[in-house]
């Protein structure tokens, strides 16, 4: 195990004045006015580069980028470091300078079409030896320059050598592993052991058994770890567990005595959303390396100890990219990640929405330049990519990522049950995904795990070493005592629809009830309200900034305001009742006409100064405030449709805000109940609200009672339940 | 998290044993309760008996031995519940027991004496529900045999369909252990050896051929049963064993299991373990379970449907189903009313059930000195069916005069809407709790929880076989 440089002796340039890069191409002349505007404009167009005004206007645009990029020599590149705000290297790029500088100096004197060139030419290990004298931002911008062939070809000739261990040997040429991902929406341990025992029966789990919990707290993850290490070596199958919470939250695990058997962190590409936003320094990273190099649960054993995980356009949606494009602050990370040599780098890009990867397009070209970049500077690459519903990712598109990963030599995909996550709503690769992809390209799981799963009739392999489908392929049953154990673990899973396999894929019924679910979330989303299905309530209309559907899905922050807000005027009633779309025109169509007449007698059964109701399309959460800014009402009961996962009724649930806008005496309470001193508004939330959860017809109700609880209390929120 | 796990207590005090076990179960973000985790297994013990009365200090000295042996706190407990039954359950011993529990256990929910469908319901609850949910289409008939009874309940897809008590039980014939030397009989043995014309009494030792011809009417009567031969028990020996007759649906023959101390010792054999030694356990017990094995009729199933919990189905029963969880969003103006103990259940009605028959109910719920329940079966559909409804029973009870709290079980979610509408947003002044999403039981009686976090545990007693 490797010993961490000193942070204080990493080889810095000095800061550089940024120069403008101007370029011809076929008569048209341009100007990029900084190494960030070219780079943002070198690669293909993505959601997240356009909204952050980086891609360029057009094709011609962009290859006159990639012809100065190019041009410049990887010196250049180490000369004139990206800076943050403040105009200074942040931490996460001083560690990205942490290079062979033996290598480099050989190297230094290239242009980047020149390297693209000798890559192309020479061999897996040379490349790994190259790749150890890049920096993040060296390999984002040879990226840029890289076609679908080129990316897969190169990440090929990496494969089997970014190989790690702990119990099991990861990425070695010949094999596919995944992590088993067993998350369940209340950390329910019987849910929890059926889909751990469903992803073993499938062959998965070999890279891992990594659990996203739906509680961060030391306790839960406590019991989480040890369930997980019991379900671990109850079935004897080789592999390592993980439960995905803080870093310092799993330190805390650890010295309690749980067993951390390998260290997870999200990573990002700028200092600033690192710290701010995942609450991690470098000092904290390393301090943790050493400690589980020390102690942690696998020290005797594994090579590799930590897990991180990363995807395009984290730094983005947190608004902290510094002012670069999503590829190149990825490519930061890896720069990070490679100091601490992880058992694992798991890549999500798509996760976000369609703010960051609008489509299939956008979504594959990424997860390709991701696994590419992670593999160059010598990562053990993970990919997971992924989408939501309210994104023009799709299933296909997603499936078309993973034979194309997979061909480029991807070292594990997720286990997700029927790809679809029961905590976190959003959409992955399943245990029969990866069985297809190994099946479809000749692969086969980690060398330990595969004879554990022929002994238990998981595989079986034949005097040649060719592995099929065994007898028990597919069947949780055999980790199970009895079928009423079986049943009652299965019933503690939501969203199971049956467990029937056809070969190695799901069987038709399940697939039918899968995309039919998926197609109504997508409807919900897609869908405009229509208020002629909306009952007999008379509403006003207002318009937020958001002019269209698409604008609306891309950029959260537009239907946050409201648009023509000076049509308003004061108001000053008790209460106001907004309603708005949201995420699922569905959800409200299907829940407000049962609910809005309920929660109105409510109201009206009270001495209470009711504004008239408000249809607000295309808006979000916050535009309560923004309406309000205006109204001066006392509360605002904003009624919205969430967004979709993968439970068709579910598609349809709507969400009840409660925004209690703080005047002087109670501001002066909340903050210091809050801590936040600028405090003006406290919030409360019903949600679930749909024909699987609270009844729209019941919600009215509750709804009521709480609105005059927040009155009578003159609080909501914590402070609010702190009193009743 | 941990804050949002509920434990359960189940004792059960019986002819033979008894015994305790303690659950725990997370409240899910729907505000159910989770799969159970069973924390705590009590190992069963024979009921002390100083000759027919039950040993008062015993049970209190048995109780609060599982309670320090399960660590937990009696303040902790979301839910308990006790089952006496058989012998104790004689109305001296039940009051005793009652006594000594509640000492300990003020909050428990006790159901005592003559309530053989509810005993069918927690045996088949306790052993054979995850199983009856894992063949969601086949019928299952459990026999819970015990000391003095054969519970019996047939289920399917986890729902008890059917349920019937025998006289039929391993503690009829007491001997000598290691003998068929006879030390008690009850009044059922004596009639059964009297029918068979057999003059043994006390003090005496059954031969081979006397015990074939009383194992031999037990194992024709389970047949009778499970083959829904109702004719059997019309003899007057045959129908002397009947306490309630176990009706079952006319369909496919069910697949049989067993439970109790018997149904143990029948897997036991199965799984092919030696049997204990002669009448080891002082009674007819193993004899039972060799004749239960050889019977083509009962054992058909042994190896293919195997219950769980066998010998502690009913404990298990008990702790883990009697208790109901409510929905959360309750109507619950004052949560002080609560608890509220052994209300009767004076009515089951529609929504549209005929005005009259509303009148008469809230009329006979006005009458009673603690309060009274009345269950919905069909609730309204939409807003208009609610408010009609509402208005109907508002002024209903507007006549009533309601000096005690009345409680509307209903199964669907809807409890603070209709609670709501009928006291005109709580301007009605009555004592109206709204309780939703309970399952329907049939029962004459039911107990009410606190509050803890947003719901309340509601129990049954006093089934009946509707």
């Amino acid at each position: 195990m490797k010993k961490l440089s000193n942070l204080s002796e990493i080889k810095l340039p000095k800061v550089q004045a940024p120069c403008a890069y101007p370029a011809t191409l076929h008569g048209r002349n341009f100007t990029f006015r900084d190494l960030k505007h070219l780079l943002g404009a070198a690669d293909i167009s993505k959601a997240g580069d356009r909204n952050a005004k980086l891609a360029a206007d057009d094709e011609v645009m962009r290859e006159a980028a990639r012809a100065i990029l190019s041009d410049l020599t990887l010196q250049h590149f180490f000369d004139n470091p990206l800076t943050n705000h403040k105009n200074e290297i942040d931490s996460v790029m001083r560690v990205n300078y942490d290079i062979d500088h033996a290598v480099f100096a050989e190297l230094s004197h290239l242009t980047l079409g020149e390297l693209k060139d000798h890559l192309l030419n020479t061999t897996g290990e040379r490349m790994a030896q190259i790749g150890a004298a890049l920096t993040g931002v060296m390999v984002a911008a040879l990226t840029k320059l890289l076609d679908t062939h080129e990316l897969i070809l190169l990440a090929k000739k990496l494969k089997g050598i970014a190989v790690t261990k702990a119990r099991t040997t990861i990425g070695s040429q010949g094999t596919l592993s995944s992590r088993l991902q067993p998350n369940h929406p209340t950390d329910d341990l019987n849910g929890m052991s059926f889909l751990v025992y469903t992803g073993l029966s499938m062959g998965a789990g070999d890279a891992i058994i990594g659990l996203n919990p739906a509680i961060d707290t030391v306790a839960n993850i406590g019991t989480c770890l040890r369930h997980l290490d019991k379900l671990r070596r109850e079935t004897g199958a080789p592999t390592q567990i993980c439960v995905l919470s803080h870093i310092k939250t799993q330190l805390t695990c650890l010295d309690d005595g749980a067993p951390v058997e390998v260290l997870f962190q999200s990573l990002a590409g700028t200092e600033s959303t690192l710290t701010d936003e995942f609450d991690v320094t470098v000092e904290l990273l390393d301090n943790a390396y050493n400690i589980m190099q020390n102690k942690g649960a696998l020290k005797d054993i594994a090579e590799n100890f930590m897990y991180f995980e990363t995807g395009q356009g984290s730094e983005y949606s947190y608004n902290k990219h510094d002012g670069m494009d999503m590829t190149t602050t990825e490519a930061l990370c890896y720069g990070l990640a490679r100091r601490y040599s992880p058992l694992m780098v798991n890549n999500v890009t798509g996760f976000i929405g369609p703010e960051t990867h609008y489509d299939n397009h956008e979504m594959i070209f990424s997860n390709l330049q991701d696994h590419f970049m992670g593999k160059l500077m010598g990562l053990p690459m993970g990919m997971a990519p992924c989408y939501t519903l309210h994104s023009q990712v799709t299933i296909e598109g997603q499936q078309m990522a993973t034979q194309l990963l997979t061909a480029a030599g991807a070292n594990f995909f997720m286990d997700v049950y029927l790809g679809t996550d029961r905590m976190l709503a959003y959409f992955d690769t399943s245990g029969n995904d990866d069985q297809t992809l190994r099946e479809t390209q000749n692969l086969k799981p980690a060398p330990e795990y595969l004879a554990w799963a022929v002994q238990r009739g998981i595989f079986a392999e034949d005097a040649a070493g060719n592995v099929t489908r065994g007898t028990n392929w597919g069947k949780p049953q055999i980790f199970c005592e009895s079928e009423p154990a079986f049943q009652r673990l299965q019933e503690a899973v939501p969203a199971y629809y049956g467990g029937k396999n056809a070969g190695p894929r799901p069987a038709n019924s399940v697939s039918r009830t899968l995309k039919a679910n998926q197609a109504i979330g997508r409807e919900a989303i897609y869908a405009d309200l229509r208020i002629k299905e909306l009952g007999d309530i008379k509403f006003r209309t207002l318009q937020t900034a958001a002019t269209d559907k698409r604008a609306h899905l891309n950029n959260p922050e537009l239907g946050a305001k409201l648009s023509g807000i000076d049509k308003l005027t004061i108001e000053n009633n008790d209460v106001q009742i907004v309603v708005s779309d949201g995420l699922s025109a569905e959800a409200v169509h299907h829940n407000i006409p049962d609910l809005l007449p309920v929660l109105l007698d409510g109201l009206n059964s009270r001495d209470l100064k009711i504004g008239q109701p408000i249809l607000a399309p295309l808006g979000r959460v916050k535009l309560a405030e923004s309406i309000n800014q205006v109204l001066q009402n006392k509360l605002t009961i904003l009624l919205i449709g969430e967004r979709p996962g993968g439970d068709a009724l579910a598609s349809r649930s709507l969400s009840a805000y409660f925004a209690y806008m703080l005047d002087e005496s109670t501001q002066k309470i909340a903050a210091q109940f809050s801590g936040n001193a600028s405090i003006q508004y406290e919030y409360s939330v019903i949600s679930n609200i749909y024909a699987g959860g609270l009844l729209p017809i019941e919600a009215g109700s509750v709804i009521a009672e709480k609105a005059f609880d927040i009155l009578q209390h003159k609080a909501a929120g914590n402070r609010l339940e702190s009193m009743t | 998290m941990s804050q949002n796990r509920t434990l359960l207590l189940g004792l059960d005090f019986g002819s033979t044993t008894c015994s305790a076990l303690i659950a725990r179960k997370a409240i899910a973000s729907t505000k159910k309760l989770s799969t159970p985790q069973i924390i705590y297994r009590a190992t069963p013990v024979f009921t002390p008996f100083l000759g027919d009365h039950i040993d008062a200090n015993e049970i209190a000295k048995l109780i609060q031995t599982w309670l320090d042996e399960s660590e937990i706190k009696v303040t902790e407990l979301f839910a308990a519940s006790g089952i006496i039954t058989g012998l104790a359950a004689q109305k001296k011993n039940s009051e005793i027991i009652r006594q000594c529990i509640i000492k300990q256990i003020p909050s428990i929910s006790i159901v005592a004496a003559d309530d053989p469908h509810l005993e069918s319901w927690l045996a088949f609850m306790g052993s054979c529900a995850a199983l009856s949910r894992f063949h969601a289409e086949t019928p299952i008939l459990n026999l819970d045999i015990g000391g003095g009874t054969t519970n019996s309940a047939m289920g399917e897809n986890g729902n008890v369909v059917a349920t019937g008590c025998h006289f039929i039980g391993a503690r009829h014939f007491q001997f000598v252990p290691g003998s068929y030397q006879l030390c008690e009989i009850s009044k059922y043995g004596k009639a059964l050896l009297e029918s068979f014309a057999i003059q043994k009494t006390i003090g005496e030792t059954l031969n081979e051929k006397e015990r074939a011809q009383l194992i031999g009417f037990y194992i024709k009567a389970l047949e009778a049963i499970v083959q829904n031969n109702q004719a059997f028990f019309d003899s007057s020996i045959a129908s002397m064993h009947l306490q309630a007759a176990c009706l079952l649906p006319l369909r496919a023959m069910p697949k049989i299991t067993f439970s109790g101390g018997v149904g143990e010792v029948v897997y036991q054999l199965a799984a092919g373990a030696t049997a204990p030694t002669t009448t080891y356990f002082g009674d007819f017990g193993i004899d039972l379970a060799q004749a239960i094995a050889a019977s083509p009729v009962l054992s058909a199933d042994l190896k293919s449907y195997v219950p769980e919990n066998q010998g502690r189905a009913t404990v298990v029963g008990l702790a883990l189903n009697s208790t109901e969880v409510s929905g959360s969003s309750i109507y619950l103006p004052s949560p002080d009313l609560l608890p509220l103990q052994d209300l009767p259940i004076l009515a089951k009605l529609a929504f549209d059930a005929p005005k009259q028959d509303w009148q008469q109910a809230l009329r006979l719920a006005s009458l009673r000195a603690n309060g009274a329940c009345l269950q919905m079966t069909q609730l309204p559909q939409n807003l208009q069916q609610i408010r009609a409804f509402a208005q109907m029973l508002s002024a209903e009870i507007g006549t009533s005069h309601f000096k005690k709290p009345l409680v509307l079980l209903i199964e669907g979610n809807l409890g603070k809407t209709l609670g709501n509408y009928i006291t005109n947003w709580g301007n009605l002044g009555i004592q109206l709790i709204v309780i939703d999403e309970v399952a329907s039981r049939d029962a004459h009686f039911v107990n009410l929880g606190k509050l803890q976090q947003g719901i309340i545990p509601v129990s049954f007693y006093g089934m009946y076989s509707s």
